[in-house]
């Protein structure tokens, strides 16, 4: 066994799966705050992006000015789609709310294209493509920036559901009348979980299209993303994290093995066959809240 | 004359209907006051209209797609029938709905924390959350478990006292006592009248266990069918020998006698 | 006005269990069915073949997702996967010398075998994990698919299918193509008016409304998932068979991918969830309008004399299609059946006041 080329192997597999928490991180958001899964991540992911793009190139505003710009716009995009579509279905069984979301996902990516054409462009953060070396280990820069990135808004977000603000939208998610009663704003509360959740899409948008061009490939992290957001438990920021590092480091390595014998592209089947096998054994993932069974 | 009595009351509710989903007329009419200051239950079976009734007033029909297609609802005077709800939990009006339904993955605290309104400061709320602990010292005690885990007693404490974080004028009370034990209730109505007496919080009771909730509240309303069928002083429904069959258990349990129900009813014409 | 009704009022339980409680929609089920016979001569078979056809098909095909996901209550995201399923199997079985009237029932029982792989994820799942699993079970079975020459056909991952033949009988015009469909799409339809007069019917909506309290009341609720998986899935199959066979003549793996299972659950939701004619307006709503508006913004921009990239007009249709799920989502979240049976219960009355139920 060579050690070094697994350790290699695992180690960006870790880094890897941090980018898809960055992702991930996004879904649970949304979920933690008014359970809502929410299947236009994906879709929002490539708005990010493209939105970024247009105001670096388009426009010709330098990335630093851009991408807090797009953060702003995509704010006011997540805000909007609670307004326009998720307030009018709120307590409606899951499978319209699923449907919905699928829904405007499509709408998202059609648009997207529509406007902005679907030939692949380049992020081009300025990040080095000489990858580092640690001993006889390669590791890829923007890799480690990206799971720097998904770190901070950890952090970030762990701070933020302590806060006034962030307990509000944990009770919305445990009950919409409950939380109607004693005043709180569900509707502001919502817009606001799809508001950060479309600054997250930023994020991930940002880092993913510097590794593999911005392009329709960017939705298709959607089901990597659920299912690290649901191996962690949906709504644990902290199970994003770890259910993210979890599932690089298995995808790199089993593909690793798996591949000679399949003739390549395990990783796809590697992925849906952990979704599979959490949902079946531990639905509420690693780290999710059960549902307390009353009396 | 009039006048007087409308500044006396905190709430009045005049011949209020409710439609649900456009089609179910689920009260017809309903006319309640609550005089400020005092306690009012609202007594009736299963299906009456009693927490109808209590969400017409605290804006929560539009949630369950209800609404209130005649009649007007004025609290302190200012008419609030088309108000959000969160509007009237800014005024003053707070509603503890029915099931004890306390935010289960939050702890205690954080139930608290998450109603207090906008802009209250951090030492303000920390003042309320006092009280409310001295209010209920079990509460203090489980203070960081998990909501969903404390037993149905404490729970029901812990929805009146994240109610009470909103700094109402008005409580509404749907069925606290639901699947308590006796003595739970007792515990719970007699802090309620604390609460009243102290700060002088006007209380709307809804209550199937009319016999405990006549004990603390000055005057009751019957509800059947979404009408008022009766109005009176606690004391007053107390020795009406309807109420003391139907609703105190009181009187014959004799199943001769159970044929008459219809006739005995008096008041459903 | 049209119905002459002042309602509908049953006074036995025969009338209540009729599969047409109006006069009137009966009258109008048999004027659309004499229609649809007579489509080949009236209807040029450009549309016949190009929105007919594929109509019916898919309408055979929501039928079946229906059945699982609207009276079932269990939500499917690997359909496409299950059809994809009947479609090789049968395509298979045909190039191999089965007769195709066997063909397709192989196709059938192999996708209801397989269907019902999923239903073991519903009884231990159900709501958002049952969608997320079917998904998942969707991806696996497009990666065996893409990753089996034996099965998706050789290195281009195409798959020719024979010569469609039925009582034998070589079926190869468009007219021949459409009644097949046809045949197909209202024997689907039968079967599902039928069955929502059936103990089934009423024990599938059981199950949906609440498992544990069906299980209470005496019904299986293990068994009758099965069996609504795997009748939907036999649907599924067949009609995934005749996809192929009738319409693109060539089978490959993209025909049933992800975005098609939704496509599918689109056309179910949007159309309503246990509706049956709402199936048929959802198919047509999702397959019809971003062509058509695709087309109105082409001949808009002429027009006007604009240019209007190709590339857009490339991705208007997908940015429609999604819309349109999401306005009829917002309009009326159970979907075009209910909004015309709105209609239809405002003009059984009319000019008096509102239906009342
Ligand atoms: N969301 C709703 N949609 C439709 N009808 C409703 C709804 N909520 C209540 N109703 C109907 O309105 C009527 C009054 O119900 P309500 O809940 O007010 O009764 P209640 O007096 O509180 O009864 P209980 O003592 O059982 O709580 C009932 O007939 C009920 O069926
Ligand atoms: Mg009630």
């Amino acid at each position: 066994m060579d050690w070094v080329f697994l350790s290699e192997l695992a180690i960006n597999g870790a880094l890897t799966g941090l980018l898809y928490s960055l992702f991930a991180i996004g879904l649970v958001l949304i979920y933690k705050a008014s359970s809502v899964p929410n299947l236009a991540q994906g879709g929002l992911t490539m708005v990010g992006a493209y939105v970024v793009l247009a105001l670096a190139r388009d426009v010709g505003l330098p990335l630093w000015l851009a991408i807090p710009l797009a953060a702003v716009v995509m704010f006011g995009l997540g805000f909007g789609i609670e307004r326009v579509a998720l307030r009018r279905l709120a307590g409606r069984p899951v499978v319209m709310i699923l449907m919905l979301t699928l829904g405007l996902d499509i709408f998202l990516r059609g648009t997207t294209l529509a406007i902005w054409g679907g030939t692949s462009r380049s992020m081009e953060l300025g990040v080095s493509y000489d990858p580092l070396f640690f001993d006889d280990i390669f590791i890829s820069r923007i890799h480690l920036v990206g799971a720097g990135v998904a770190l901070a808004l950890f952090v970030a977000f762990m701070l933020f559901f302590r806060t006034r603000t962030g307990i509000k939208l944990r009770a919305i998610a445990d009950d919409y009348m409950a939380s109607w009663s004693v005043g709180i704003s569900v509707e502001r509360g919502v817009g606001l979980s799809w508001a950060l959740a479309s600054v997250v899409a930023v994020a991930a948008g940002v880092i993913w299209g510097e590794i593999q061009g911005v392009d329709q490939a960017l939705s298709l992290l959607l089901l990597k993303g659920l299912t690290v957001a649901v191996l962690g438990g949906l709504d644990s920021i902290l199970g994003a994290v770890i259910a993210g590092i979890i599932l690089g480091v298995v995808e790199n390595v089993v593909s690793d093995f798996l591949d000679p014998l399949v003739g390549g592209g395990s990783r796809e089947l590697i992925v849906a066959a952990v979704l599979i096998l959490t949902v079946m054994i531990r639905p509420h993932g690693l780290f999710g809240r059960h549902d307390i069974e009353r009396v | 004359m009039q006048e007087k009595v409308e500044a006396q009351n905190i709430l009045s509710m005049n011949s209020v209907e409710v439609l649900y989903d456009n089609v179910i007329l689920a009260i017809k009419g309903v006319s309640v006051q609550v005089p400020k200051g005092e306690m009012i239950a609202l007594l009736g079976s299963n299906g009456a209209g009693k927490s109808t009734t209590l969400k017409a007033i605290s804006g929560l029909l539009k949630a369950e797609r209800g609404r209130i297609s005649r009649g007007e609802i004025t609290f302190q005077g200012v008419d609030i029938t088309e108000a959000l709800a969160q509007e009237r939990v800014e005024m003053g009006i707070c509603h503890v709905i029915e099931g004890r339904r306390v935010f289960e993955h939050l702890t205690p605290d954080e139930n608290l924390t998450a109603a207090a309104p906008r802009g209250m400061s951090r030492s303000t709320l920390n003042a309320e959350k006092d009280k409310i602990y001295g209010y209920f010292p079990r509460l203090a005690e489980r203070k960081s478990s998990q909501a969903g885990y404390l037993s149905g007693g404490e729970q029901q404490m812990l929805a009146i006292g994240r109610a009470l974080v909103t700094q109402p004028k008005l409580l509404m009370l749907d069925e606290p006592s639901l699947g308590l034990a006796p003595f739970l209730v007792e515990e719970i109505f007699g802090i309620l009248q604390k609460i009243n007496k102290d700060e002088g919080l006007s209380v709307l009771l809804v209550e199937q266990n009319a016999l405990a909730a006549l004990e603390i509240v000055s005057q009751g309303y019957l509800i059947e069918n979404g009408r008022v069928v009766m109005h009176g002083t606690a004391e007053a429904l107390k020795s009406n020998s309807d109420i003391q069959e139907f609703y105190l258990g009181g009187g014959e349990t004799d199943f001769h006698n159970v044929k008459h129900y219809s006739r005995r009813k008096r008041w459903l014409s | 006005m049209f119905y002459r009704l002042s309602g509908v009022h049953h006074a036995n339980y025969v009338s209540d269990s009729r599969i047409f409680k109006v006069p009137a929609d009966r009258n109008l089920t048999a004027f659309i069915f004499l229609i649809g016979l007579a489509a080949p001569f009236i209807i040029p078979s450009l549309y016949l073949n190009s929105y007919m056809l594929p109509w019916l098909i898919w309408t055979a095909a929501a039928l079946g997702l229906n059945l699982v996901t609207g009276w079932a209550g269990q939500l499917h995201l690997g359909y496409a996967a299950v059809m994809a399923v009947g479609a090789y199997s049968s395509i298979h079985a045909a190039r191999f010398g089965v007769p195709w009237e066997f063909a397709l029932i192989i196709g059938g029982l192999t996708s209801s075998v397989i269907g019902s792989l999923f239903a073991f994820a519903a009884l231990r799942v159900k709501g958002l994990y049952l969608a997320l699993t079917t998904l998942a079970m969707q991806f696996v079975m497009d990666w065996v698919l893409t990753h089996s020459p034996a099965i998706s056909g050789g290195s281009h991952a195409s798959l020719q299918s024979p010569t469609l033949a039925l009582l034998g009988q070589e079926i190869t015009t468009d007219t021949g193509f459409y009644y097949v469909a046809f045949g197909w799409c209202v024997l689907v339809t039968i079967f599902m008016l039928n069955l929502k007069r059936t103990g089934l019917g009423r024990a599938l909506v059981a199950v949906r409304e609440k498992d544990f309290a069906a299980a209470i009341l005496g019904v299986n609720s293990f068994y009758y998932k099965i069996l609504a998986f795997a009748t939907s899935s036999f649907i599924a199959g067949v009609s995934g068979a005749l996809l192929v066979a009738t319409f693109f003549f060539l089978a490959a793996p993209e025909q049933f991918s992800v975005a098609v299972s939704i496509q599918v659950l689109a056309m179910v939701i949007v159309g309503g969830l246990g509706s049956i004619i709402g199936s048929y307006f959802g198919v047509a709503l999702i397959l019809l309008v971003p062509g058509i508006v695709n087309g109105l913004v082409v001949t808009l921009s002429d027009g006007l004399g604009m240019q209007i990239d190709v590339e857009t007009l490339a991705h208007i249709p997908n940015a429609v299609y999604g819309a349109l799920i999401v306005i009829i989502l917002l309009i009326e979240p159970l979907g075009l059946g209910k909004l015309y049976g709105n209609i239809r219960d405002y003009l059984m009355v009319w000019p008096f006041d509102q239906f009342k139920k």
